[in-house]
């Protein structure tokens, strides 16, 4: 069960230009957040907006098209979605809430709607999680050193930062592409990412991510009825190009792969932690 | 021969208090004593070195019904010490807060007054909890009322019960102007309703004052007197709505004018029950032979303001700016009817005001130098007053004179001349919240602290 519990797989992306021209991959969770907008199922979506610094996302609440398109594309550090959650409930007005998240953002906007300590009134207005795929993230100062420095590119420059087939890849706006192995890359990663033992968000309605379509298009898992429900309406609205999982390669079989992998590895880590240091173990999150 | 009958605890209001009443022969009430129960709470001691933006957080805790206010006189108080002046935008957010918070607590109050009165033309008292018209509709039309003041309060003030968005200095953070229009929306829906249920509650509750005999909720009929809770004391407020401070051009509320008494010298002393009633409505009152002694078990002192007790609320309020005159229990019951318009058409005035856009925070806010500051907020059950003293960010001195806290003495005073089966009519015509009404410290000219008797 390493793929958590889904009620369909299908291999997609957006069906609109002007999304796809920007986005990562397939464009969906742009899309997606953009047809609830539409449609009203959502009345606002808590995005990765722009920050500040470049590449550093800062969450945003997004209630129009436009503001959705200004956070599209992934940024491989961490945007704190989970702190707009109760905001986007008071000052932002919102009734239904829209949040875009990773495995364990996931986590733990589930870990808040079961146990809503001083999250009142708000657990119910969640009307839809969409989950990302993340094998592991990098603080901003560690992104900062491999881009900058193992790059050799300027974060300014950078258009397009891309993990697939083994390597990381910094796209400039001059059209240079910088690439290094992603096994350059682990000693930058977040210690916690290494007791994560989610890799396709399987507490979101709907998770997507690139592995296991070709370029371009995203896999992406309907798991509960909410979820179902917004993205077959999605999909029968037109919003979507779709083609079966089964008949893309390298297909489900490449998720399954990269999804045991991390989470074996990272089970060794949770028992490495156990008995760390003398008789002062760090405790298993998931226990 | 005078009997002494007391009712412990009293019921449907906020906290804990009790009568105990000297009653005649015909069950008259000669001297009355409405005492609280509820124990200290210690918000004052507990605020001392806390940081100013600590204390009036802290001071919210003290209930849940109007922490709003006691959020927004603390803060107030604060902000008066150390001199900080608030931008346009977060006064008007904390108007609109105000409002939400009357609204909801106005609304709460006739769910636990409604029991006591009747049906008009009929002798059934109301049972808000009945699913059978016409009761059912009202029941969910003060729930519906209270939704608005509460999600109101939840978006403006950042929580729906103790708000976190208020800080010195102004707020935290301004509203969006989505949010801004879902107030807008809600308050016009609420408008309407609110003024079809003002105009229910004032005929239910006139048709109380002109019944000969009543009872309280399900007891037994019993004679009215004229001039029913009456009181001859006067009246405070410092706003019709809002609230007063210290740094106001021209403050409405004086804190040299107050003083404050032990109960040991307010209260009657130890007394012998001698007066039961085994079938008084909901328990019995306390079985004859047992002792009460009010002045040595009354958690409270007593506020004076010139030097007597004043009747604070919406009475108060109306009285003192809109020249109404109505007396009695009913008088002061009607007139929180009356408020419901208002909390509206302010909260309204005040969303066109502002500006979603502006900032909200002060540019400079001063650590204070230890002089005194104080707020009268005009809570849903009078005025709340917060001093504070703050030198280099931290709380030196504060004091909490509640609403209830005035009120207790003056409906003490109003038991007078009513049969005493009827007492907690008067009682809960004053809307008590006893919770944050615990306040012991009592100090002479010098600042001494005299209540050393209390402590014995």
């Amino acid at each position: 069960m390493v793929l958590g519990n889904y009620k369909t797989a299908v291999s997609a992306r957006a069906a609109d230009a002007e999304i796809l021209k920007c986005s990562q991959d397939g464009g969906i969770v742009t899309q997606l957040f953009a047809y609830a907008l539409e449609e009203g199922i959502i009345d606002g979506a808590i995005v990765a907006g722009p920050g500040e610094e470049p590449w550093k996302p800062e969450p945003l609440v997004a209630t129009t098209k436009a503001e959705l398109l200004a956070a599209r594309g992934t940024k491989y550090t961490i945007s704190p979605n989970m702190m707009l959650i109760k905001e986007a409930t008071r000052s932002y007005g919102l009734d239904k809430v829209g949040i875009v998240g990773t495995p364990c953002q996931m986590q733990a906007l589930r870990k808040a709607q079961l146990y809503p300590i001083a999250m009142r009134k708000v657990p119910d207005k969640i009307a839809l999680a969409i989950g990302i795929f993340c094998m592991e993230n990098f603080p901003y100062m560690g992104l900062e050193t491999i881009v900058e420095d193992h790059c050799a590119t300027k974060m300014e420059s950078a258009v397009k930062m891309d993990i697939g087939k083994g390597k990381f890849s910094v796209y400039t706006e001059r059209g240079a592409l910088s690439q290094i192995p992603l096994a350059a890359t682990h000693k930058y990663e977040q210690p916690g990412c290494h007791v994560c033992l989610d890799y396709v968000a399987n507490l979101a309605d709907v998770s997507t991510g690139s592995v296991g379509s070709p370029d371009g298009w995203s896999t992406v898992f309907v798991r509960t009825k909410k979820g179902d429900d917004v993205w077959s309406k999605a999909v029968a609205a037109g919003y979507f190009e779709t083609k079966d999982i089964a008949s893309v390669k390298p297909g489900l079989d490449l998720v399954t792969k990269l999804a045991t992998g991390k989470i074996d590895k990272n089970k060794k880590t949770v028992e490495e932690r156990a008995s760390f240091g003398v008789g002062k173990g760090l405790r298993n999150p998931y226990i | 021969m005078s009997k002494v009958v007391e009712v412990s605890p009293t019921t449907r209001h906020e906290g804990h208090t009790k009568l105990v009443l000297k009653v005649n022969d015909d069950g008259i009430i000669e001297r009355g004593d409405w005492l609280s129960i509820t124990p200290v709470r210690g918000i004052e001691k507990l605020a001392i070195g806390k940081t100013m933006h600590q204390a009036p957080k802290i001071s919210s805790r003290v209930c849940g019904i109007c922490p709003i206010a006691h959020t927004l006189a603390g803060i107030e108080a604060m902000e008066g010490s150390i001199g900080c002046e608030i931008p346009d935008d977060a006064y008007l957010l904390r108007v609109i807060l105000q409002c939400a918070n009357r609204l909801h607590s106005h609304a709460l109050h006739n769910i636990l007054t409604l029991p006591d009165m009747y049906l008009p033309g009929t002798d059934v008292h109301i049972n808000p909890f009945t699913p059978e018209e016409p009761v059912r509709s009202v029941a969910l039309r003060i729930q519906k009322l209270r939704e608005i003041g509460q999600t109101i309060g939840e978006i403006v003030g950042g929580e729906p019960i103790h708000p976190s968005n208020p800080r010195i200095g102004g707020m935290y953070k301004n509203i969006t102007p989505r949010a801004q229009a879902k107030c807008y929306d809600l308050l016009k829906e609420g408008k309407d309703l609110a003024r079809e249920h003002m105009e229910f509650m004032i005929t239910v509750l006139k048709d109380w004052d002109a019944r000969p005999t009543a009872s309280v909720a399900a007891g037994y009929e019993v004679e009215k007197t004229e001039k029913f809770g009456f009181h001859d004391q006067g009246y405070m407020a410092a706003d019709p709505l809002y609230g007063s401070s210290n740094l106001d051009a021209e403050p409405r509320w004086y804190p040299e004018r107050w003083t404050e008494v032990r109960p040991w010298d307010w209260y009657m002393g130890e007394q012998e029950i001698t007066l039961d009633d085994p079938n008084y409505p909901n328990h019995a009152t306390t079985p004859a032979g047992g002792k009460a002694w009010p002045q040595m078990e009354a958690c409270t002192a007593v506020p004076m303001y010139d030097g007597a007790p004043v009747e604070v609320g919406p009475r108060a309020r109306l009285a003192m700016f809109r020249n109404y005159d109505r007396k009695g229990a009913m008088g002061l019951q009607i007139a929180r009817q009356m408020e419901y318009m208002d909390c509206f058409y302010s909260a309204l005035e005040a969303l066109d005001a502002l500006d979603t856009s502006g900032s909200v925070i002060a540019d400079e806010i001063p650590q204070g130098d230890g002089s005194l500051g104080w707020c009268a907020n005009e809570a849903p059950r009078g005025c709340d007053v917060h001093l504070a003293k703050v030198k280099d960010g931290r709380v030196q001195w504060y004091s909490l004179l509640v609403p209830t806290t005035w009120n207790f003495p003056v409906c003490s005073r109003a038991l007078e001349g009513a049969p005493w089966q009827l007492a907690e009519v008067i009682v809960r015509a004053y809307d008590p919240c006893v919770s944050c009404a615990t306040h012991m410290m009592v100090v002479d000219e010098e600042n001494k602290v005299v209540a050393q008797k209390l402590v014995q």
